[in-house]
């Protein structure tokens, strides 16, 4: 590693234009990334330009510019926040209520054989069953407001996160806990020292999982019962064929998952410093 | 001499589940002096890391009696430290603050636990090395570890369970002098278990050698050299008497 680096310098420092290519080497994923998008939109964009289009298909038609515009004045003139505001509030109640609930659940299952017995049969057929198929009865003893779709999320992102947060403390090093347990420490330390933070990969990507399913949950809920929120506007728009409109929730949603993907990202990135890089080839 | 550590009639069996059950130890006796530094050496399996585990309070055994200081064991004490064969160390935390594990356990205050971290790190050699990660460290920067978190709660017995089994040969030898010199200053009794007898010759005060399972002690060595301990005893001819006739009493003991 330190050799290929010696090579690298010493012909960087013999080529004149060495910074320029540096910098380039360094953005060229990303401007190719870039590239890739904007060359995707401006075909969108004049798609209809260059393919002649009946009117029928016209009518369930749009172009990124339109979205924008549209995009644009949902939020000017403020009329997303609301339903934005209703979807994003059951999504965070409901994949809160979910991380609050499955953590230690996950934790007490791994460490008591007693209980992993007793409640094993209840999430294995749990698991093995489409949430979604709840919803039905969820909206019926929910109502349609914003406790159905907060069950609903909650559901979708329990399971995720309790069976990795299991599997994470059920993978813990017997080793690790023995030395904790020399010092004297008892099942609170021995968690809190050694089982939790031996979890966390596990805990994180049972969050990302959880994440995928909460918005599934609400994005679910509200196409098919609830009367408010980012879907219902989406549903509502399809139905008077205002195609712009659904592309835009579909962005706003696509937005959001992303935002919160690169969160948990961040948090996995601070959480794993200790952890060997990748190229010291450990 | 009053025993530090006695055990008299130590027996434990291991009852697996779906498997025949193993005896581990069958009427295992040792006696240990204050400041002594005792190895022991067995086949494999015989049961001496089960002991030290004992001893440690992680087991608990079938029947017999063992006394530290004249008082009976019960579970895990600040009065003893292990040094883990394979370290032990938490990957998350650093040099410094695995160090200060059992500390933190003992609700130490943190800038007393940092002044000992310090210390310790400087008397194992690890100075500059205290915000290190474990994988960033060698096999035997992370024994040094090892060495220094057992010795930072100062418990009065240091149990150490084949502390450099997982090091090259060179590194052993090394650590072994290390250790002699950091066992002179902490002045602390040790029960060291290895499956080298160079090892335990060039440590020890007395070598236990312990027969197949299930293990009880077959025969105890003094070892007269005179300390401190210098690398060139290991060729002198004393050293290589007691070498055959240690290997002479252990190697009826292992099964191949």
């Amino acid at each position: 590693m330190a050799e290929l680096q010696a090579d690298f310098a010493v012909t960087a420092a013999a080529d004149a234009a060495a910074p320029a290519r540096r910098l380039w080497r360094r953005l060229e994923p990303t401007a190719l990334g870039a590239g890739g998008i904007v060359g995707l939109l401006l075909v969108w964009q004049f798609l209809p330009d260059l393919v002649p289009m009946k009117a029928g298909t016209k009518l369930f038609f749009t172009v990124p510019s339109d979205i924008a515009g549209t995009l644009w004045r949902m939020f000017a003139t403020g009329s997303i926040w609301a339903p934005l505001g209703v979807s994003a509030g059951a999504f965070a109640i409901g994949l809160g209520l979910a991380i609050l609930a499955g953590l230690p659940l996950g934790i007490l299952l791994g460490r008591s054989n007693v209980l992993n017995a007793m409640f094993d049969p209840f999430i294995t057929a749990f698991n093995a069953t489409p949430r979604l198929v709840f919803l039905p009865l969820l909206l019926l003893w929910f109502g349609l407001g914003l406790w159905s779709k907060v069950a609903i999320v909650f559901l979708g992102a329990l399971f995720p996160l309790l069976i990795n947060t299991y599997e994470g403390v059920r993978n813990a090093d017997k080793l690790l806990i023995n030395v904790v347990r020399s010092f004297g420490a008892g099942e609170w330390d021995i968690a809190r020292l050694v089982v939790v933070p031996n979890a966390l990969p596990f805990i994180i990507v049972g969050l990302r999982l959880a994440i995928g399913r909460a918005v599934l949950g609400v994005v679910v809920a509200e196409f098919f019962g609830a009367q408010d929120g980012l879907g219902v506007v989406m549903v509502r728009a399809a139905s008077e064929f205002k195609v712009d409109v659904v592309f835009a929730g579909l962005i706003v949603f696509a937005v959001l998952s992303l935002v919160m993907t690169g969160l948990v990202k961040l948090i996995e990135d601070r959480m794993s410093r200790w952890r060997p890089q990748q190229v010291s080839g450990d | 001499m009053a025993a530090y550590i006695q055990a008299r009639n130590v027996n434990l069996t291991f009852r697996p589940p779906n498997r025949a059950p193993v005896r581990a130890l069958g009427n295992f006796d040792i006696d240990v002096a204050e400041g002594e530094f005792v190895s022991i050496v067995g086949p494999s399996g015989c049961g001496k890391s089960t002991f030290l585990n004992i001893l440690l309070g992680l087991i608990k055994p079938d029947s017999g009696d063992i006394l530290m200081h004249g008082k009976k064991l019960s579970g895990p004490g600040t009065d003893r430290a292990m040094v883990f064969q394979d370290f032990g160390l938490l990957p998350w935390r650093t040099v410094e603050h695995n160090i200060e594990l059992g500390l933190e356990l003992k609700k130490v205050p943190a800038a007393k636990r940092r002044a000992i971290a310090a210390r310790l790190s400087a008397l194992v050699g690890l100075a500059g090395f205290e915000h290190h990660y474990p994988h960033e460290l060698s096999g035997g920067m992370k024994q040094r570890v090892g060495l220094a978190r057992a010795l930072a709660t100062d418990p009065d017995v240091l149990l150490m369970d084949e502390p450099f089994a997982a090091l090259d040969a060179q590194t052993r030898d090394l650590m072994q002098v290390e250790l002699l010199r950091v066992w002179r200053e902490a002045k602390k009794t040790v029960l060291f278990v290895t499956h080298q007898i160079d090892e335990a010759i060039y440590l020890s005060d007395r070598v236990m050698v312990m027969s197949k399972r299930p293990g009880r002690a077959k025969k105890t060595f003094a070892i007269d050299l005179p300390r401190p301990r210098e690398y060139e005893m290991r060729v002198t001819p004393q050293f290589n008497e007691l070498k055959l006739e240690i290997w002479n009493t252990l190697k009826d003991e292992i099964v191949v």
